[in-house]
């Protein structure tokens, strides 16, 4: 069967936030990890090799984040860690109920989530909702900064668990995690992160952030896809989603993507390639976005005014809709992601943008890049050069009459 | 076996000013019909660019979506396995607001008004000849392809025509009679010279994945579970309420009926012990809730009124031409007037049985679509 539409010569991939391609160092281990095929629970030989790589990837882990090996859950990718942490707490709590409370009230029963928090997470958080868990939402401003009064607010001894990401996957804002971690502590409440856009644009100390969990995924960071970990803090137990085997320590059962995880280790062996790496992106990036703005009248970029990681830029393009902009430029062999209603499925556009209050019209018309640690200045010059043509070509018709 | 499949392919395709292929917009439908054309363009050098529009959420549908229904899911999938196979850029884009706003809701007022709608000229008129259109446009593309049974001639004066396709039983040029005639020139109908065993054949020479996919026929959003559950599910209860069966002309109550929705003109009402001679509906009077039956000489016509007429070409005042009534009726020979109040009134040579409102009068002089309009 033909793939020709899988070919990329000439593409220019500036959806990093979305996936990553593979890295050199992890293209050319492959073929020597496939050797790797034996269980690691196996008490046989075959067992041992796979068993010593995965301890080894681990290590390497939990040396990135500045944590104990043991710390490390291996997940299937980062909605996994992310609906482990928060439904682990929450199975947690239902059974630590209020002493003589006929109803099993439990002790904590209020979940804090972003406005603008992945859908793994938000789904889950409307999940426990429906689980009878009072369930709310802390406002993200349209500058990226997070309503740091509300949350305060919010925060009581009936928390049981926050979850706000360290960088938002659509305009690369970053939070305040320490000292909304710390805020948590003080009311008694855990803590957990969705660390997955942060992983490889920033360096992460787990410990001095003093977070309790947090999500990770490999495919974000030049891993294959198919893993990703959550850190528990040591000492915190909570209940597990997956139980089986005894994996990971009867954390999370299931033979280990043995081949996925390694990669992931091999990834985080370059943590001191990171924030160099990172520093010459931010450039890059804040050199496409001063020059959009410069040369194409009418953008507005969203969420610049907060920190941000390096490599995101979001922005509001007038008299262009994201859906068809998206087309043009990957016919032009650019691949961008967009605001606009996803066509395979949600009719609505990005959520993340309209929580932070931007009008239907303009998360339509927002377009999304993620540039990675390939991405070169003669790339962002051409696509800039086609940006501006596809943006010119667009405008010349008349706006579509909106029928929501 | 029918003359040459494809077309001619003797001379070169013409090339873009600037030395690029032509582009052309492929709207598919996951059907065999615009998976040929997409196939035949490709085959004959055009740059090709596949498009589904994607017109509900199928989140929302029930399990039996996918089957026999136009667009679902499982279409769009069997669209995007033929783009695959072609090596073609193909997109699915988001009417859903669109569709909703311009055909299923008007589809349901229609119904809740008495009358039978034919909301596939509404998806014509509004989605693919307006939306691809401007899509077509905005992508860059010198032409808008579809799968559709019709052909495309220039005229005497050398101006491009919409004209019946070869296979009579599947013309779709009933369903065309909105389009701007500005706009044909940048229009393709592929297969209009083919006949659909033909289009079959074609797509197994290609390998395409729905060589023998059946046939989407009925309404592309009710699918299988019928017109009146769909209504039902849709309207409100004060709009499906109960109300009294008349005989025409008479007046006289014969019975009750749990809907007008549950009826459309010309159905045929069997009454039980009323009478040897069966009854047709010939009129719903929604305002009344009521629903009249008659003998079937009541279902005849000699004349009709079309409202919103959209004319493609002229005629003459008084020109006797063809009128279809509906989608594959032979066709009746009339005389077509312009009214002072830009109407139209035809008056036919011989009664025509069921003529139906909501339905559209399409006009053709010999195999030439002239325009049309609605019956009231």
């Amino acid at each position: 069967m033909e793939f020709s539409t899988l070919r990329s010569n000439n593409r220019v991939y500036m959806d990093h936030n979305a996936t990553t391609p593979l890295s050199q160092r992890v293209r050319d281990s492959i073929p020597s990890w496939l050797d790797a095929w034996g269980n690691p629970s196996s008490i046989h030989q075959s067992g041992r090799g796979p068993k010593a790589l995965l301890r080894d990837a681990r290590d390497k882990v939990a040396q990135m984040l500045n944590v104990n090996p043991l710390e490390i859950v291996f997940t299937s990718g980062g909605t996994e860690a992310n609906n482990s942490a928060i439904k682990g707490v929450f199975e947690t709590f239902q059974r630590e109920t209020v002493k003589g409370s006929i109803s099993g009230r439990p002790t904590r029963n209020q979940y804090l989530f972003s406005s603008v928090e992945h859908p793994s997470v938000i789904r889950t958080a409307q999940y426990l909702e429906e689980r009878g868990a009072e369930v709310r939402f802390i406002s993200v401003r349209r500058d990226g900064s997070l309503d740091l009064d509300s949350y305060f607010e919010l925060l009581s001894e009936q928390t049981a668990l926050v979850s706000i990401m360290f960088a938002n996957n659509e305009t690369g804002n970053i939070f305040p995690i320490a000292k909304l971690a710390e805020l948590a502590h003080e009311k008694g409440a855990l803590f957990h992160s969705d660390c997955v856009q942060a992983l490889g644009k920033t360096n992460l100390n787990l410990r001095t952030l003093g977070v309790d969990l947090a999500s990770f995924s490999g495919h974000k960071f030049y891993a294959l896809k198919g893993c990703g970990a959550l850190y528990v803090r040591r000492g915190l137990q909570i209940e597990s989603l997956i139980h089986g085997g005894g994996q990971e320590r009867h954390r999370r059962g299931g033979t280990e993507n043995v081949l996925a995880i390694i990669s992931l280790g091999a990834m985080c062996e370059m943590r001191e390639v990171v924030a160099p790496r990172m520093s010459a992106i931010e450039a890059l990036r804040d050199y496409l976005e001063s020059s959009v703005l410069k040369q194409i009248s009418g953008v507005q970029l969203t969420g610049a005014q907060s920190p941000r990681i390096g490599n995101t830029s979001s922005m509001v393009i007038d008299g262009v809709d994201g859906e068809t902009l998206l087309m043009n430029l990957d016919m032009k062999g650019y691949s961008v992601s967009t605001g606009a209603a996803c066509s395979s499925g949600s009719p609505e556009p990005s959520p993340v943008l309209m929580a932070m209050g931007l009008a239907r019209s303009e998360a339509q018309s927002s377009l999304r890049l993620g540039l990675g640690w390939q991405t070169t200045r003669a790339e962002v010059d051409g696509f800039l050069e086609t940006l501006k043509v596809v943006v010119a070509h667009l405008r010349s018709f008349n706006a579509e009459k909106d029928y929501t | 076996m029918t003359g040459d499949l494809t077309r001619e392919m003797t001379t070169a395709l013409p090339l873009r000013a600037d030395g690029s292929k032509l582009r052309v917009l492929v709207a598919m439908s996951g059907g065999v019909d615009s998976s040929v054309v997409a196939a035949l363009l490709v085959e004959q050098g055009y740059d090709v660019v596949g498009v589904t529009m994607q017109v509900w959420d199928y989140t929302s549908c029930d399990i039996d979506e996918g089957f026999g229904t136009c667009c679902s899911s499982v279409d769009v999938d069997d669209a995007r396995s033929v783009a695959d196979r072609l090596g073609i850029p193909f997109y699915v884009i988001n009417c859903e607001a669109k569709f909703q706003a311009l055909v299923i809701d008007p589809f349901i007022e229609a119904y809740l008004a008495g009358k039978t709608p034919l909301p596939c000229v509404n998806c014509n008129t509004y989605l693919k000849f307006d939306h691809l259109v401007q899509k077509m446009h905005e992508l860059d593309c010198d032409y808008l392809a579809t799968g559709h049974y019709a052909r495309i001639e220039e005229n005497q004066a050398g101006r491009p025509m919409i004209v019946n396709s070869t296979d009579d039983w599947k013309d779709q040029t009933y369903f065309l009679f909105t389009i701007e005639p500005e706009i044909i020139s940048r229009l393709m109908f592929p297969i209009g010279h083919l006949k659909k065993e033909d289009v079959r054949r074609l797509a197994e020479k290609q390998g395409l994945i729905n060589a023998r996919k059946k046939d989407s026929t009925g309404i592309c959003f009710v699918g299988n579970k019928g017109y009146d559950n769909f209504i039902e599910e849709h309207a409100s209860k004060d709009q499906l309420k109960n109300g009294s069966i008349r005989i025409f002309p008479t007046g006289e109550v014969v019975g009750e009926h749990s809907g007008i929705h549950h009826y459309t003109y010309g159905q045929r009402k069997r009454l039980g012990a009323h009478g040897a001679e069966p009854m047709y509906v010939v009129k719903i009077d929604a305002k009344a809730g009521e629903v009249w039956i008659g003998e079937e000489k009541h279902l005849y016509s000699n004349s009709l009124r079309v409202v919103q007429p959209h004319l493609i070409d002229d005629f003459e005042d008084g020109e006797r031409l063809k009128i279809k009534i509906r989608f594959q009726h032979k066709g009746s020979w009339g005389k077509v007037f312009k009214t002072a109040d830009g109407e139209l009134s035809v008056e036919f040579e011989e009664p025509v049985r069921s003529v139906t409102p909501g339905q559209a009068a399409v006009i053709y002089r010999e195999n030439q679509l002239v325009g049309g309009g609605w019956i009231v």
